[in-house]
């Protein structure tokens, strides 16, 4: 008879009947990075007058695709407890096949199936080691960030492979860098893998399991979850969305590198991390993700515009990770002391 | 006898307000050296409150505390312990990778002369600890690797330890069963007698009349009565506590049992915690099942859950169960709710719908894994109804509500869809009188819509209330098997601590916490 009439959030972090505005506001997972989001945006707005132009908004929206795809498979990794931390390794590894297919003179489209399906393979020995064989996942994909990554000097001697003049390169350089109309055609394929991502998590079964596999466990397995096939699956679409983002990667960079980009694995965590996805597993959603993917990157691009030496940015970025963290852990701490009343 | 001494420990006035709610108002409290003081009442009546004001968990809106007469702020649970007030929570506080003697010594260490841990003296002054409280375990065990009810028992001995001079037991033995329940009792006493003021949060009757001298009730945060337990019966207490009448505790049934529905062969554990077991249990009927922490029990239902590996032959409705898998159990008929909800029941962070329907995906789930939203919101606000979960929604997180409707939540979810057989464990595990009733009426309710229900119990009172009959493990075996005609707590306890065949070493105690 006495449950609690205290300030009660729902699951998605929203607020249902709480006692003030600011508590409401505080407590969305979203809050912070959004409002942080808004603000550096703001700023950038009155300082950099070639930031709110057209061209250079969709210059943030190509130059931080790759992170984004990354994210998303990052983001239903971190829901279901996980982490996975061979993403750019496998991004690379793929981005190489991808590379060599095309300058081989491959159609398109089987290439790019072919970059796409190695990504989940690399994804699926991942997720075999983990669900199946039982190892820590941050043992696997550590090791695989370091066996990808091999792969991918492997392959080619370590030289990059250039696939500008490969007769299947017009297609993908239409994908990446086209326009339909004003609009690229990156951010429509964006905000649809972004609906994909979001609709999966809310409207399926598996979405359903990523949650509560990532809040307890032992409790999905108890009530009939198959927890080694989710897991399994969760850590294939990582590598899926490795596969994607290497054929983005090429496309950007018309060639196929197998240096990995240093800040690549960092950056799609962060983001994963500010857009309110907490580490701690069963919490979060890819819409936050998209905030952070944002924020990192206007925050790149203030910093660029500003003419400030890029040798800064993993500065600025690292420290705002660790502000957005601590953020969202005095949001808990906020929650906690407000539930924690009688007994 | 120390009655009128000098208060150890008195508050006065105390309130405390979170938004929305106000978890005590002016409440009084006082403890005396030498005395059990049980501080009672329903879930959500503020005793935890109170009780992390005093041990300076929490800093009260008004009111004062005075310590040996002085006025005094406890600032910080370190200022707690210095004062001598140690509280034992419900929240396990031990780092489960240590040991357990590390974990006695956290923070305190014995030294030698190089200013190094002095292992060999850890070991034994942690020897000495345990000793005290009857807990055999080595204390170069790792905390990780016991069960819940041993790491219950290691914080105690760490917090008696500790030169407590006013102890507080926060439904310290919530955990615990029947023996290990008793063992602390006796030490409680023990400590008294020494002249150590316990304040015991608790509503658990037998404990409460077992051991405190005088009880103080709290209601929706607000002091109701300090009563001396010579003078005040358990009904009165009740009264007390929810402010009416609780009829029919543990509710009845109808219908006789029907036909047998499972049957269980030579069900063991590979480890061999459980050893062959064998019995059968008929629809309709409610199957109790007793024993002490270790004896088997535990096991006994995890085995039928699914959630741990097992040999042996379990049939529901004639049909073999595939051993060692939930899904297999689930899919055969069988629905199960294990003993710790924090552990393996409860999605902590997500909401009150999520928790029912996570056992719900093959009803709520349509064609290629969409899920029909609409139908689970009608079927989880339906549960809620049929449940009484005290909430005006399904979407705030289930951390929210009380461990009462929680639990509701959890036996829910599995009621609804309706298994042959229940098996549930510890069902009724720190959860407050009121919810205990409406529980039982729930187990009474498949039993009569016929479920075979198997109740794994600490608290021999409830089985003795719900069960037709008892079944008794001893060591890893199904020792005895009571039908309700012979089942007397005493002869239960008596197997349950020595066996059947064996008569000797009867546990004065166990008998006595009814």
């Amino acid at each position: 008879m006495t449950a609690p009439s205290i300030a009660q959030t729902d699951s998605h972090g929203r607020y249902a009947g709480s006692p003030s505005l600011l508590g409401r506001v505080l407590q969305n997972r979203y809050t912070g990075a959004l409002v942080s989001l808004l603000l550096v945006a703001a700023f950038l707005a009155l300082t950099q007058p070639v930031f709110l132009t057209w061209p250079n908004l969709m210059n943030i929206v190509k130059s931080n695709t790759v992170v984004f795809i990354l994210a998303l498979g990052a983001t239903y990794v971190v829901i279901a407890g996980g982490i996975d931390l061979s993403v750019a390794s496998a991004t690379a590894a793929s981005a190489m096949i991808f590379g060599l297919l095309l300058a081989a003179g491959l159609a398109t489209p089987v290439a790019v199936a072919a970059a796409v399906l190695f990504g989940a393979f690399l994804g699926a020995m991942n997720g075999f080691l983990i669900s199946y064989l039982k190892i820590s996942f941050f043992v696997v994909t550590l090791g695989a960030l370091s066996m990808f990554q091999s792969f991918a000097l492997i392959i080619n001697d370590g030289v990059s492979v250039s696939v500008f003049s490969a007769p299947g390169f017009a297609p993908v350089n239409a994908f990446v860098n086209g326009n339909v109309g004003p609009v690229p055609v990156i951010l429509i394929f964006n905000i649809a893998l972004l609906l994909l991502a979001g609709g999966v998590l809310r409207y399926t079964t598996f979405g359903r399991s990523l949650y509560a596999i990532g809040a307890n466990m032992e409790a999905a397995r108890l009530n009939g979850i198959d927890v080694k096939r989710v897991m399994f699956f969760v850590f294939v679409i990582a590598g899926l969305a490795a596969g994607l983002g290497s054929v983005v990667q090429v496309g950007r960079l018309t060639s196929a590198s197998a240096e990995i980009d240093p800040t690549l694995l960092m950056t799609v965590l962060a983001a994963v991390l500010i857009g309110g996805t907490a580490f701690t597993g069963g919490e979060g959603g890819v819409f936050g993700t998209m905030i952070g993917v944002l924020f990192l990157g206007v925050i790149q691009n203030g910093l660029t515009l500003s003419g400030v030496s890029s040798f800064w940015q993993g500065m600025v970025s690292g420290g705002i990770l660790i502000f957005a963290v601590w953020l969202g852990g005095m949001r808990q701490l906020l929650r906690r002391r407000r539930q924690s009343t009688g007994s | 006898m120390t009655d009128r001494s000098e208060p150890i420990l008195r508050l006065a006035g105390i309130s405390k307000t979170y938004p929305g709610v106000k978890a005590l108002q002016n409440v009084d409290f006082v403890v005396r050296a030498g005395e059990v003081h049980a501080l009672t009442g329903e879930n959500g009546s503020g005793k935890s409150t109170l009780a992390k004001v005093m041990s300076g968990m929490i800093q009260p809106d008004a009111g004062q505390i005075y310590v040996d007469g002085r006025e005094r702020t406890i600032p910080s649970p370190a200022a707690a312990i210095a004062l001598g007030i140690v509280i034992i929570s419900q929240e396990l506080t031990l780092a489960p990778t240590l040991t357990v003697a590390e974990n006695i010594f956290l923070g305190r260490l014995p030294r030698n002369r190089f200013g190094l841990v002095d292992w060999p003296r850890l070991e034994r002054d942690a020897e000495a600890a345990l000793d005290r409280l009857g807990v055999h375990v080595s204390p170069r065990a790792k905390v990780s690797d016991l069960s819940v009810e041993l790491r219950q028992e290691i914080e105690i001995a760490r917090a008696l330890s500790s030169n407590a001079r006013v102890l507080i037991l926060d439904e310290a033995t919530s955990s615990l069963s029947e023996a290990a329940t008793a063992r602390l009792l006796d030490l409680v006493r023990k400590e008294r007698d020494a002249g150590m003021a316990v304040v015991m949060i608790t509503h658990r009757m037998p404990e409460i009349y077992s051991a405190a001298s005088v009880a103080t009730v709290l209601r929706d945060g607000q002091f109701v009565a300090t009563a001396p337990l010579s003078e005040t019966d358990e009904q009165k207490l009740v009264r007390l506590m929810v402010g009416r009448e609780i009829q029919d505790f543990y509710g009845k049934r109808s219908v006789a049992a029907g036909e047998t529905i499972i049957e269980i062969d030579k069900l063991a554990t590979p480890q061999g915690i459980l050893g062959p077991t064998t019995v059968s249990v008929r629809r309709g009927e409610i199957l109790g099942v007793a024993g002490l922490v270790g004896s088997g029990k535990a096991e006994f239902g995890l085995a039928l859950g699914g959630a741990i590996a097992a040999t042996g032959s379990v049939k529901v409705a004639g049909r073999e169960v595939a051993l060692g898998d939930p899904r297999k159990a689930i899919q055969a008929g069988i629905g199960f709710v294990p003993d710790d909800r924090k552990a393996s029941a409860l999605l902590l962070v997500r909401s009150i719908l999520e928790n029912f329907s996570l056992a719900w995906f093959d009803r709520i789930g349509g064609r290629a894994g969409m899920l029909n939203l609409r139908g689970e919101q009608a079927e989880v606000d339906a549960a809620i109804r049929t449940y009484r979960v005290a909430t005006g929604s399904s979407s705030p997180a289930i951390s929210t509500l009380s461990g009462g409707n929680q639990q509701k939540v959890i036996l829910g979810r599995t009621f609804v869809r309706r298994p042959d057989v229940l098996v549930l464990s510890e069902p009724t595990r720190g959860i407050d009188v009121g919810a205990k009733s409406e529980i039982y009426r729930m187990l009474q309710d498949a039993a009569e819509a016929g479920a075979a229900v198997i109740v794994i119990s600490s608290e021999l009172p409830e089985l003795l209330g719900i069960a037709d009959r008892i079944a008794v493990f001893f060591e890893g075996s199904l020792e005895k098997v009571f039908d309700r005609a012979s089942a007397d707590e005493e002869a239960i306890a008596h197997v349950a601590v020595a066996g059947a065949s064996r008569h000797h070493q009867t546990s004065p105690h166990i008998g006595a916490s009814a």
